[in-house]
This record gives structure tokens, C-alpha cells and sequence, in this order.
């Protein structure tokens, strides 16, 4: 996952390339190099992450094929379904239509990140059966995690407008907002 | 297995007949327990093929004809072929093809145009030919398809079943098909007659004739059809998106001429299965063409249609209708003669008649042709012909008395020519109590959606807000409680002594595996929490689904088979010597001087019936029995057992009365407000009322009922496969311009649950995955009507019914 960096001056390897500038700097006596091409800093649920990705490589190839994160989908292919939905920085945005390369610096969190930190979402959608085949679900997980976040007490219509643009196919509309608002009960120290 | 054993193992009498044998109490089944699938599924750990990577793997993309008939006259791939990180083509008319090879997964589907494994001629806009290309990544095997350079003979076409049957009509299919576009209908005779329809229409009081059409529809599957392959020496294995891995495991086998037994086909979650091509032949095609390339190339190879490529694989409900209804004025139906024209598959219009009414006399006449569009396949599911033309003649009879459609259907509920209220000894024959099924669905729906009070003639419902009001209601048998066959094993894991259900995976979203946990506990005495469905990947015990139809009727009883022979194998191991490898070591029952009939197993604990103070649990049990106290593992043999289920099909009515009358019914509710300016439909409100025999997973069953509204709505309104007709493509195969429901295009939707045992499924159950989306479009067909007092062909897009008001 993370590509070795050679010294030019002595051949050493290195994990990173901020590593490898600070040795270039400090046993060769150099300028800082120049960063390469490519190179992105991501932290993705709460992880670093250092990657070299061609321009035309997206958010979701990086996330889904690079990082082995199976929890961004891709559905529709073209930016019409939610599935493939990650929080950027606070915002829930479509890793399919986002070029890797635009998101240096950037912290990303997905529905494994969130699961991982315990968040009441995921049991809630558990109990309240809001999914059939499961592809979807961790995009509606995903957005819902983006509007608590924004909006600790959302009303049912506001879940219902935020995640109008993720498709489920298997229908299962209904008991998402059930789900949504008991996580929301419950990150207000509210009881089941 | 002892004679008693097979018996148990529910032979043909249980087949035809009420379950003889329900459990005295229930304590998982039927309560609203944590989905095992859940804590995965939500937190994005579940994998589906789709996310199968493996070390090596290269991408493959297969041609798909860009016309909807066309020939490839010339083939140049040399520019391909230089395309750094390309690493095999296969050309149609590569030497190691067969002329035609069987890649069907359903029923051989003789005649259909997709035998060869790369054909040289498109019969269809997005039919797989031609040529492969594996590579690298995938984006290098899309451009090196475009680097192909093909000259095209592009032939004349045929999109509509009723042109392509009249003189003159281009062929479909001059290579497999010379003499004429038209085929016989699937399952059944060009014309088939119950009763004296002559008679039957003489009997009438009046006679209404109308025609309808329903254009196509798809599947839109989540996960897009797709596979990995790979060879191990001679051994293929293969991960499959498919919705029949057991079959396809029979085709690589057949395919390749190796043993079944060298297969491994791996089945994950699946992204959906509603049918479609997920289950058939040209889902096996790319599969087939990846196993050739992986071969030649060492390296495990990976295909995925694109969207737009699975928009064409569309659905069977491209059909037109005419009919021709007598009744008499109290509202009996006497005579239904209904034609049909569809293109391809065209299964039965009528049977719905036969299955859930009392009317005798039907002539039913299906006129199928071969059109050049996708080979077409049910997509949840093979009914929707049937619950369209029963919905149709049902309101459009109640229409014309100006009759309330609740009240025309208890008039003329029945079962194969008999009024319900005649066959009661039908039911308690079979050892079903008399109930009256579809009068409990209605009066519950009525109720939910406050009918009485709202329902009015068609396009009397005008409200304050300037638009028009309706209320429709369409209603059938519950039919997912036959056909299919199933084997399921059960073993008892030997540290703990907590159950494990061994099963191919078969989740496809319907929370079967929770389902099938739950019989287990039950028919064990465990709780549920101790049984697991931690499946093998591996086709091998196969249950019923990833198929989905009628997984419960089949697999349950699978399930509770294997569970009451495994229950019947702990007890005797509690409480009798058993043999082992090691003899003087020896082995004290734990229940020593008892016989297994003096216990049961409740909560997971072994007791004694008499005296329950003498317990043991099942961890205590089982350590014992496999340990010996000692270190002893696999001393006696394994906690083992399986059991298997042949359900009655559905389709073998002989005639009344059939081996399987259907009692079991189900009534649907749609309201619906009709913008007059716009044309433009609201859905406000969706009532199902089904009567399931019994709710194994209420939570289950309610989601199928909300989905199964939602894509009922969806289909109803706004969902169509739109063709150009001059070049006969598809015009709108993506998610953005083929609209199916969001969260906000449903209004709320309201379920009921109705258990009257009536079903031939384990407990008097049966299934409902099915059905909702089948017949809740045609409930929304008749709240258009009852809206603007005009029948509207689905889907039933705002320029239709501007045109029905005469608006445009």
C-alpha cells in the first residue's frame, strides 16, 4: 500500500516521503525534494495514509480496490445512487465522481470508521431491519452519520430529504428514519 | 435413516398438505430477533463478488452489440492487441469455440440466440458477441475494445411482439429462427380453455371488451452482474454474482468437461436477485469466456457489466392485451376470454383466474414473438402477467356495475372454478382451518386505509387542492410456498455446543438465513442466539435460494428436517453408551438409565421432562461426548445431521381440484392524488395486507411488503426501458434518465400481517418477497382510474395521463 521512496544520493528506502526529505536534508546536506507527482496525504477513519494515484484514479477505486474498504459500493456508476458515499471533511460526498487527487489533506471517513467508533447508527439500522441485500446500506449509513453530525435532531422529514439521494433498490425506505432518529436519541444520552 | 426418519423428512402428503407436525410453542420464530447479517451488512464489511480482488487478476470486457441486429462482416484487432497491457483476446471465431455451447441456467432454453459463446451476429442492443479482451485494469480492456475495428452489416429490427408477427415483419433471428419471428409461449399451450366459454358468455348479463399494454421494465440490480475465475491446475473456481450458483457450478463443469466435483463456485452476498439475467445463460457467458481467458493466461480473471450494459438486460412484461369479460349485474364473473402478444418468454396471463377465483370458463391465447430486444426473464417475478390481467378484468368489471372492487372480489374469490364458501372441506381435508383468507386481508386494508369512508366512483374524487383523488385496490393468492427443492445440514460445534446451519450462502436481502436460525432454535430447544447460519461459500448443500423464489417454503422445511433429526441425535447421545475409537476409555451418558424420550432441550439446556432439575447444557453435553475429559477430539462421531425438501411447484394445477389449491391470499391499497395540470402522480398512502400462514420473521416479512410497495410504486409510475425506433436502442439505461423510487417518491406505506396457517410451508407459512411488487402495481393502476376516471397503461407517466384527460 504505501510505496517505498529511494534516496537518489545513497539508495536508502523509506515508507515516506516526508522521511525521505528529512534524510535528504540532514546526511546529504540538500534542499527539501521536490514533492512527487501523484502523491496524496489522506487520513481515512482516523488513520494516515500516504498514496501516489494517476489523475484519473477516484476517490472510490483509492477507498474500495487500493485500501480493501468494501463499504463504498458502486451501483449506479455515475454519481445517480449514494452508494459509493464518504464524509470528506464533514461533507458527504460521492467518492465515485471525485478524483483521488483532489483529496490531499483531506480526512475521510466511511462506514467501516464508523462502525469502528462505535457510532449508535449502526446498531439502530441493525434493529430496525433498515436493509434487504445490504449493497447500499453503508452509503445510507454514511449520509445519515454526515446529517447527525450537522443536525443532531433531525426531523423525519429532514432524514428523509438528506438521504433521498441514495437508491435502494430492495425498497427499504421506511425503516431507515426509524433507524436515524433512534441513533439520534441515542447520541442525546437518550435510551432505546 | 430409518423409514420413520424419511417420513419425517416431509414426503409428498406434506407436500399437498398443511404441516402435520407445528411446533407446541414458539420462542424465536415469529419474534423480532437481531438479523445475523446485520452488524456487516450496516457497517460495510459484508463482501459481495463484486468486491473480490485477487492477486494476479486481470479485467475483462466483452463486446456488447451496439445495434439491436447486426453482424460483424470484418474483425481487426491487431490495434488491440498492441495495446500495452493487454493479455488475451478471444475472437468469435476462435478455433477452441464450440459452434454452440449450453450456457442456460434455468431450463436449457432451447432455441434461445445466445448459444454461442461468442456469437458472431447482435440480436439485441447490449447482447455479449464477438470479442473479449483481459488486461491489466479494467480501463485498458475498455479502450482496447475500442481500438477494435469492426465492420458492421446492420440488419432490420423488430422491437414490438405485434409487428414482429405480421407478414412482412423482418426476422429476429434468420440464423436460429428462418421461418418467422413467432414462438410458443413458455409453460404452456398457444391456447388453453377451462370450461364452455361459449357458455360462459351466454350466462353474462353483459360483456365488456378493452385492451392494455405494459411496456418493458428491468431488474436494476445494486450489484451489476459480474464473476471472477480462476484455475487451480485443473481445478476451476469461480466467484459468481449469479442468482443459481448451483446450476452454474454444473455448466463450468459441463463447459469445461471436468468433474462437478473439481468446481468450486463461491457464492457471497448478493447485491439483489430479483430475477432477470441474474439467473440465466447470459449472466453464465462472460463467466464461460473469463474461465477460457484465465486458462490461456494463468491468471484469475474478473468481468462486471457496466449499468448501461445491464439496462439491456431487461424484464418479460412487454406485452398488450385484449380481453373480453362477461359477468352479470350481482357482480359473478362468467367468461374470460383474454389474447395476449409479448415478446419472448410470455408466461400465463390466466392462471391467476384458475388459482384464486371461482370463474370456470377462460380461453386464454398467447401470440409470442422473438423481437430484438433482451431475451427477457422474470423479474420479480413470472406473475406480473398474470396479477395484470387479473387486476384489469376485476376493476374494469367493477367499473362498469359501478361496483366497489373490495365487494367484487369476495364475490368472486374462489378456488379452480369454486366459490370459496363451497370448498371449506377442501381446507380441513388437507388439515388447514377454514378461514377466509382474502375477507381477513380486505377488512384489515380496509381499515388501514380507511376505504369505506374515501372510496368513491372513478373520477369523482376531487380534492380542495385542484387535484384528483383515487383509491385502488388489487388483491391475489399468496403463491411462495411451492416449487423448488433444498438440502441443509446442521452441526453442532464441538467446544460449545452452539448450532451451525450448513447451507450455501443464500442471501440476496430477504433475511432468509435469520429466518432459517430461527426454525433451528426452535426445532432444537436452543436459543437463538446459540444457532448460527455461517455458511460455506461453496455450492454444495444447496437450499433454495440465492434463487429467492420461495425460499422459505423450501428451505424451512430443509431446515426443520435437518433440525429434528440432529434434536433426536443429541438426546440419544445424552443418554445412551456410545461406541469410540478407544473402548476402555468408555463413555457414561450423562443422562445414564434415561431414554431419549424422558428429555427435551429448552434454552439450549438438556433436561429431563419429569424432573427438569437434572439438567445439563449443551457446552456441558457436547465436551463430554467428543472430549472424553481428555484431549481426545473426534473420539465419536459429529454432532451431525441434514435434511432436504421437493416442494410441490406451483404449476401443476391438473385441473379442479388440484394437489394444491391456494388459500392463502393477499389485498393491496394504493392511494393516489393526480395532478390534472401537470399529470403528475402522488403517491399518499400504500396498505398491503398479507396473509403469510405464519410470520417465521415479522421484521422480515414487513420488509419485503415495504420493498416490494416501493418497487411496486416505482415500476407503476415512472420505471420503462425506453427504445429509440428508428435504431432500436436504448435510450435511458442509466439511473438519472430510467427513474426508480427514491426515499421521497412513496408516500407512507402500511402493512398488515395475517396468520391463518393456510400456507404448505413449514407452520402453515409462505412466502411474500415476491408478490407485493407484483400486484401493488395494478392496485396503483386502478387508483389512476378511480382518479381520472380513465384506464392509463403503465407506467403511467404524466404525458399518458395528460392524454388520458385529453389534455394533450
Amino acid at each position: 500500500m504505501k510505496p517505498g521512496y529511494l534516496c537518489p544520493y545513497c539508495e536508502a528506502s523509506f515508507e515516506a516521503h516526508e522521511t525521505l526529505k528529512a534524510h535528504v536534508v540532514a546526511r546529504h546536506g540538500t534542499e527539501p525534494l521536490p514533492r512527487p507527482q501523484g502523491l496524496i496525504n489522506l487520513t481515512v477513519n482516523g488513520g494516515k495514509y500516504e498514496f501516489e494515484v494517476e489523475p484519473n484514479v477516484t476517490l472510490y477505486t483509492l477507498i474500495h480496490d487500493r485500501m480493501g474498504l468494501t463499504g463504498v459500493k458502486m451501483f449506479c456508476d455515475r454519481g445517480a445512487c449514494g452508494s459509493c458515499t464518504v464524509i470528506l471533511d464533514g461533507r458527504p460526498v460521492l467518492s465515485c465522481m471525485t478524483l483521488a487527487i483532489e483529496c490531499d489533506g483531506t480526512s475521510i471517513e466511511t462506514a467501516e470508521g464508523i462502525a469502528a467508533k462505535g457510532h449508535p447508527l449502526i446498531e439502530a439500522y441493525v434493529t430496525h431491519h433498515a436493509m434487504q441485500c445490504g449493497y447500499c446500506t453503508p452509503g445510507f449509513v454514511v449520509t445519515a452519520k454526515a446529517l447527525l453530525d450537522r443536525n443532531p435532531d433531525p426531523t423525519e422529514e429532514e432524514i428523509r430529504e438528506a438521504l433521498s439521494g441514495n437508491l435502494c433498490r430492495c425498497g427499504t425506505y421506511p425503516q431507515h428514519p426509524l433507524a436515524v432518529t433512534e441513533a439520534a436519541r441515542r447520541l442525546q444520552g437518550g435510551s432505546k | 435413516m430409518t423409514k420413520g426418519d424419511m417420513e419425517r423428512q416431509v414426503g409428498q402428503e406434506h407436500r399437498v398438505r398443511a404441516d402435520r407436525h407445528p411446533l407446541p410453542e414458539y420462542r424465536a420464530i415469529g419474534r423480532r430477533v437481531r438479523r445475523k447479517d446485520g452488524l456487516e451488512k450496516a457497517s460495510g464489511y459484508a463482501v459481495y463478488t463484486s468486491d473480490v480482488q485477487l492477486p494476479g487478476m486481470l479485467h475483462m470486457r466483452v463486446l456488447t452489440c451496439p445495434y439491436p441486429h447486426a453482424r460483424i462482416e470484418t474483425m481487426d484487432t491487431a490495434r488491440a492487441q498492441a495495446l500495452p497491457g493487454v493479455r488475451a483476446i478471444l475472437r468469435y471465431d476462435d478455433p477452441e469455440l464450440p459452434e454452440k455451447a449450453d450456457l442456460s441456467g434455468h431450463f436449457g432454453q432451447a432455441g434461445q440466440p445466445h448459444e454461442p459463446v461468442l456469437d458472431r451476429c447482435g440480436y439485441w442492443q447490449g447482447m455479449p458477441m464477438g470479442i473479449a479482451i483481459a488486461a491489466d485494469t479494467e480501463e485498458v480492456a475498455r479502450e482496447a475494445l475500442k481500438l477494435v475495428e469492426i465492420v458492421w452489416e446492420q440488419r432490420p429490427f423488430n422491437l414490438d411482439p405485434v409487428e414482429a408477427l405480421k407478414a412482412g415483419a423482418p426476422l429476429t433471428n434468420p440464423e436460429s429462427q428462418p421461418s418467422g419471428n413467432f414462438i410458443l409461449p413458455f409453460m404452456h399451450e398457444k391456447k388453453v380453455t377451462h370450461g364452455d366459454i361459449e357458455k360462459g358468455f351466454k350466462e353474462a348479463d353483459r360483456t365488456i371488451e378493452f385492451t392494455m399494454r405494459r411496456d418493458q421494465d428491468t431488474w436494476v440490480g445494486p450489484e451489476r452482474p459480474c464473476g471472477v475465475f480462476r484455475w487451480n491446475g485443473d481445478y476451476p473456481e469461480a466467484w459468481l454474482k449469479h442468482q443459481r450458483p448451483h446450476l452454474a457450478k454444473r455448466q463450468i463443469a459441463d463447459y469445461f468437461k471436468v468433474g462437478v466435483s473439481q468446481v468450486t463456485v463461491h457464492c457471497l452476498y448478493q447485491g439483489a436477485s430479483f430475477g432477470g439475467w441474474s439467473q440465466m445463460g447470459l449472466n453464465m457467458q462472460p463467466n464461460i469466456i473469463a474461465g477460457i481467458l484465465a486458462k490461456r493466461t494463468g491468471r484469475p480473471v474478473r468481468w462486471q457489466f457496466t449499468r448501461r450494459e445491464d439496462f439491456c438486460g431487461a424484464g418479460m412484461d412487454n406485452a398488450r392485451y385484449h380481453v373480453r369479460v362477461g359477468f352479470k349485474n350481482n357482480g359473478e364473473i362468467t367468461a374470460i376470454h383474454a389474447t395476449s402478444w409479448f415478446s419472448r418468454e410470455g408466461l400465463s396471463h390466466t392462471d391467476h383466474f384458475v388459482e384464486n377465483s371461482k370463474i370456470i370458463n377462460i380461453v386464454q391465447e398467447s401470440n409470442g414473438a422473438i423481437c430484438n430486444i433482451f431475451t427477457g426473464w422474470a423479474i420479480r417475478c413470472e406473475q406480473n402477467m398474470n396479477c395484470y390481467c387479473f387486476s384489469a378484468v376485476m376493476n374494469h368489471v367493477a367499473e362498469a356495475l359501478k361496483m366497489d372492487p373490495v365487494e367484487l372480489a369476495l364475490i368472486n374469490d374462489g378456488c379452480e372454478g369454486h366459490a370459496m364458501a363451497d370448498i371449506t372441506g377442501w381446507k380441513t381435508e388437507r388439515g388447514f382451518k377454514d378461514r377466509d383468507s382474502l375477507r381477513e386481508c380486505l377488512e384489515a386494508g380496509k381499515k388501514a386505509m380507511d376505504w369505506d369512508k374515501k372510496w368513491h366512483l372513478p373520477g369523482a374524487g376531487k380534492l380542495a387542492n385542484g387535484r384528483m383523488h383515487g383509491l385502488g385496490m388489487s388483491w391475489a393468492h399468496e403463491w411462495g410456498d411451492s416449487g423448488g427443492s433444498a438440502a441443509i445440514a446442521i452441526r453442532i460445534e464441538r467446544d460449545d455446543g452452539t448450532a451451525r446451519v450448513l447451507g450455501m450462502r443464500c442471501d440476496n436481502g430477504v433475511c432468509a438465513e435469520t429466518a432459517y436460525c430461527q426454525i433451528a432454535a426452535d426445532e432444537l430447544g436452543f436459543r437463538y442466539e446459540d444457532v448460527q447460519y455461517r455458511p460455506f461459500e461453496e455450492a454444495g448443500f444447496t437450499p433454495m435460494t440465492p434463487d429467492s423464489s420461495t425460499n422459505l417454503a423450501v428451505n424451512g422445511w430443509a431446515v426443520r428436517n435437518a433440525a429434528r433429526q440432529l434434536k433426536k441425535k443429541i438426546l440419544e447421545v445424552a443418554t445412551m453408551p456410545r461406541i469410540t475409537e478407544r473402548p476402555e476409555m468408555g463413555y457414561i451418558p450423562p443422562f445414564e438409565g434415561y431414554k431419549p424420550e424422558d428429555l427435551d432441550i429448552k434454552e439450549s439446556v438438556v433436561y429431563v421432562k419429569k424432573d427438569p432439575s437434572k439438567r445439563l447444557t449443551m457446552a456441558g453435553l457436547v465436551r463430554p461426548a467428543f472430549f472424553m475429559g481428555k484431549m481426545d477430539v473426534g473420539s465419536t462421531e459429529p454432532l451431525f445431521a441434514y435434511g432436504w425438501q421437493n416442494q410441490q411447484g406451483a404449476y401443476d394445477i391438473k385441473g379442479p381440484p388440484g394437489p394444491r389449491p391456494i388459500f392463502v391470499r393477499q389485498a393491496h391499497f394504493v392511494e393516489v392524488e393526480v395532478d390534472p395540470e401537470t399529470g403528475g402522480i402522488e403517491v399518499t398512502r400504500v396498505v398491503n395486507a398479507n396473509d403469510v400462514g405464519k410470520a417465521v420473521n415479522p421484521d422480515a416479512v414487513e420488509g419485503q411488503q415495504y420493498g416490494g410497495s416501493v418497487m411496486g410504486v416505482s415500476r407503476a409510475r415512472t420505471e420503462e426501458v425506453v427504445y429509440c425506433p428508428r435504431t432500436g436502442v436504448v435510450l435511458n439505461g442509466n439511473l438519472i434518465d430510467y427513474r426508480i423510487n427514491t426515499m421521497l417518491d412513496c408516500g407512507p406505506i402500511g402493512t398488515r400481517i395475517i396468520e391463518t396457517g393456510m400456507g404448505y410451508g413449514p407452520y402453515g407459512s409462505v412466502g411474500v418477497g415476491e408478490d407485493v411488487a407484483s400486484v401493488v402495481p395494478f392496485a396503483f393502476y386502478a387508483a389512476v382510474h378511480n382518479a381520472v376516471g380513465k384506464w392509463v397503461d403503465l407506467p403511467a407517466t404524466p404525458d399518458k395521463v395528460l392524454k388520458a384527460l385529453g389534455k394533450i
